[in-house]
């Protein structure tokens, strides 16, 4: 059973459809990406999801439990990162954590071990009775995900957690949801980072104007492209000779080069590096260096919806 | 207890910043002290008397002095203008060299008032001095009659002056008695200010309203910022419902305005000994202006986006209903038009209670008619707090 269940999920402002008949599913410890330029519909997805926003249609499901606004029960099972640095500046990050956790409805000895746990998970526990006014942007932002985890969530939800963060917090923010998925945890996961999708996500949604346009897992996605990997290889000499025995390797499309250069279309450039290398090892070229070039979900984004990501 | 919780938090952010500790603690005392000395009626007075040293001299200057008046007597009249011109008198008089022999012989003399011009305080010592003096010339005009009546019999004899000197000397005595006309005041109706009300109690319940319903306002501004910054959307998104938040926010604000209340109830009772009058009715009238501060607050914090505009339409509202409701010039002051148009504001039905309570000993039942009018109000401005902000925290 998924913990997060979306069927027909409808929003509507208006005359403005924000979200339209949206379903997906995010399994446990499976990381979901919700990837689509502003005002693709995203937060208010997300808004529906963490029960603070009405859905018009459709239905939610939190490990097969009916959630909307008012479901206390399945809000317990959710933890939730907004995008915003939803934080008390002028409290410690330990007294922010203790009033969520209290709003969590844990009592003070587990809220106190929880809260030591999530610190060290963020890394935040040698500055915790800092003033949170004191802290880095990456800190706040590693703040606002220690809360999102107070409560041991079922399901995590982040909304573009890294937004404007250095590349140390990033880092750290990145590797904690990795933990997390690895722990079981489901995350459900917004981004303008490409790399960011292709490094977390095991499956990702591509969403714009309301819509679902398009999921599945990376290599489902770019198979939506009539593209293939691409090796581009610098050798000594011999580039003419080695083409012939390149074309014979299961899963080379195409080969040519000229000069010292050796231009390869495959269909999976990394499984198929080792046998690209030892062919031209047993042909006598000498390889000076290696270029691999893969479609990316910015090429599936623009080929799916005709705009890039951060239009 | 969830809405415990978030109350307190409120209750903890208003201290964490410093500025709030002189804003909430200091500044309403100090306000009360120096309100109690421009408006409060138990103000001394100082005069200041120079030249005479002799008996009639002596009998007026101390006939200028009372309780709520004190008469320092100066060798020079030098000195006398420059401590009022200093301040350090209220208002001064000088008594001519000869005085004394001027009215013995049955002369007419001239004393002077001194002042500095536009002090309200210097006005009232003065008109009390014209009073004095006044009283004195009628029993010093007495006397020189009945001393030019007794002196015509004795005029023959040798010693014609001792004896007038001593007929003046018995009909000043005789006019000074208890013979003559004398007025007695009998007031009808209720004084606004009894008799023997001390100078702060005056002052520190219209200031406890101002600042109650002050404070209460910008504590609106934490809850602009928790909404603004997202951190109440991310309270409902706990397992936290919304009418929850709503009561722990709502709640938050009239602890703040409790506190500011029972904090300057306490401290004026402890500092300037001011009496609050029956616990039971007090306790009721800062419940009650408390919630209406708090339900503002609400309100307020509901309905504005960020914290510019709530500080400003908070020192606006605070500071402008305060002036209209009597809290700075005293409610007693104002008349026909303008006392209806003041009783618009809460304000003006809290001085009104706390003045029956005050002033007058009144009792809970005593003060039901303002202590409804401000539930009437606690109740509406509640109301619309909490509706405005579950729609703000829902949508």
């Amino acid at each position: 059973m998924p913990v997060l269940e979306i069927t027909d999920l409808t929003k509507r402002y208006g005359d403005l459809l924000a979200v339209d008949h949206m379903s997906f599913a995010v399994e446990e410890g499976e990381t979901y990406g919700l990837l689509g330029p502003n005002g693709a519909g995203k937060t208010t997805t997300i808004s529906m999801v963490v029960g603070v926003l009405d859905r018009d249609g459709g239905e939610v499901l939190i490990d097969g439990l009916r959630h909307d606004v008012t479901s206390v029960k399945t809000k317990a099972l959710i933890g939730y990162v907004p995008q915003e640095l939803a934080l008390y500046p002028d409290l410690t990050a330990r007294e922010n954590l203790r009033f969520f956790g209290h709003l969590y409805g844990l009592t003070a000895r587990p809220a106190r071990m929880r809260i030591t746990e999530v610190l060290e998970l963020v890394e935040l526990h040698e500055r915790a009775d800092e003033a949170v006014t004191k802290y880095s942007g990456g800190m706040m932002r590693r703040l606002n995900i220690a809360i999102g985890l107070l409560n041991r969530p079922r399901l995590l939800v982040l909304d573009e957690p890294t937004a404007g963060v250095d590349p140390h917090s990033r880092n750290a923010i990145l590797e904690s949801v990795q933990r997390l998925a690895a722990e079981g945890v489901a995350t459900l996961y917004t981004t303008h980072y490409m790399e960011e999708a292709e490094r977390l996500c095991d499956r990702v949604g591509i969403v714009d104007a309301g819509h679902m346009l398009a999921e599945g897992t990376r290599r489902e996605l770019v198979g939506l492209l009539d593209e293939h990997d691409r090796v581009i290889l610098r050798v000594a000499d011999g580039a003419a000779r080695a083409v012939p025995t390149l074309r014979d390797l299961p899963g080379v499309l195409k080969a040519g080069g000229e000069d010292g250069d050796l231009e390869l279309i495959v269909n999976e450039a990394r499984s198929l590096l080792p046998a690209i290398i030892g062919a031209l090892g047993e042909a006598g070229v000498e390889v000076r260096s290696v270029e691999v070039r893969e479609p990316d979900l910015e090429s599936v984004f623009l080929h799916i919806t005709g705009k890039a990501l951060r239009d | 207890m969830k809405p415990l919780a978030i109350a307190l938090l409120n209750v903890r952010r208003l201290f964490r910043d410093r500025s709030n500790i002189f804003f909430v603690i200091i500044t309403p005392f100090v306000m009360i002290f120096l309100m109690g000395l421009l408006f409060g009626g138990g103000r001394q007075l100082h005069v200041g008397v120079a030249g005479g040293t002799t008996p009639l001299a002596d009998r007026l200057a101390t006939s200028l002095g009372s309780p709520s008046i004190q008469v320092a007597r100066f060798g020079s009249e030098e000195r006398l203008l420059a401590d009022v011109e200093r301040g350090r008198l209220h208002g001064g008089l000088v008594i001519p060299a000869g005085y004394e022999a001027t009215l013995r012989a049955g002369g007419r003399a001239e004393v002077r008032y001194v002042s500095r011009p536009g002090d309200p305080a210097a006005a009232d010592l003065g008109s009390r001095v014209r009073w004095a003096v006044s009283r004195e010339a009628a029993v010093l005009k007495a006397a020189q009659f009945g001393a030019a009546e007794g002196g015509t019999a004795g005029r023959a004899d040798a010693g014609a002056d001792a004896g007038a000197a001593s007929a003046f000397d018995e009909s000043l005595r005789l006019a000074s008695g208890n013979a003559g006309v004398d007025v007695k005041v009998v007031t009808v109706g209720r004084s606004e200010i009894p008799p023997g009300f001390g100078q702060f109690a005056f002052s520190a319940p219209p200031l406890l309203l101002l600042y109650t319903f002050l404070t209460a306002l910008t504590a609106s501004i934490g809850l602009v910022q928790t909404r603004r910054l997202g951190i109440s959307r991310r309270m409902y998104a706990s397992p936290t419902p919304a009418r929850t938040i709503v009561a722990g926010e709502a709640a938050g604000r009239l602890a703040i305005a409790l506190l500011q209340s029972l904090l300057i109830m306490l401290g004026s009772a402890v500092l300037f000994g001011v009496d609050w009058g029956d616990p039971l009715g007090a306790a009721a009238m800062v419940i009650l202006f408390a919630l209406v501060g708090g339900g503002a607050a609400t309100l307020l914090g509901a309905l504005v986006g960020n914290e510019g505009v709530a500080i400003s339409v908070s020192v606006i509202l605070g500071l402008g209903l305060g002036a209209l409701g009597g809290t700075m010039v005293p409610l007693d002051s104002f008349e026909g038009t303008l006392r209806t148009i003041a009783h618009l504001t809460p304000h003006a039905w809290g001085y009104d209670g706390f003045a029956e309570l005050v002033r007058h000993d009144a009792d809970l039942p005593g003060i039901s008619s303002q202590l409804g009018v401000l539930a009437g109000y606690a109740a509406v401005l509640f109301a619309l707090g909490s509706w405005c902000l579950r729609r703000a925290l829902v949508r």
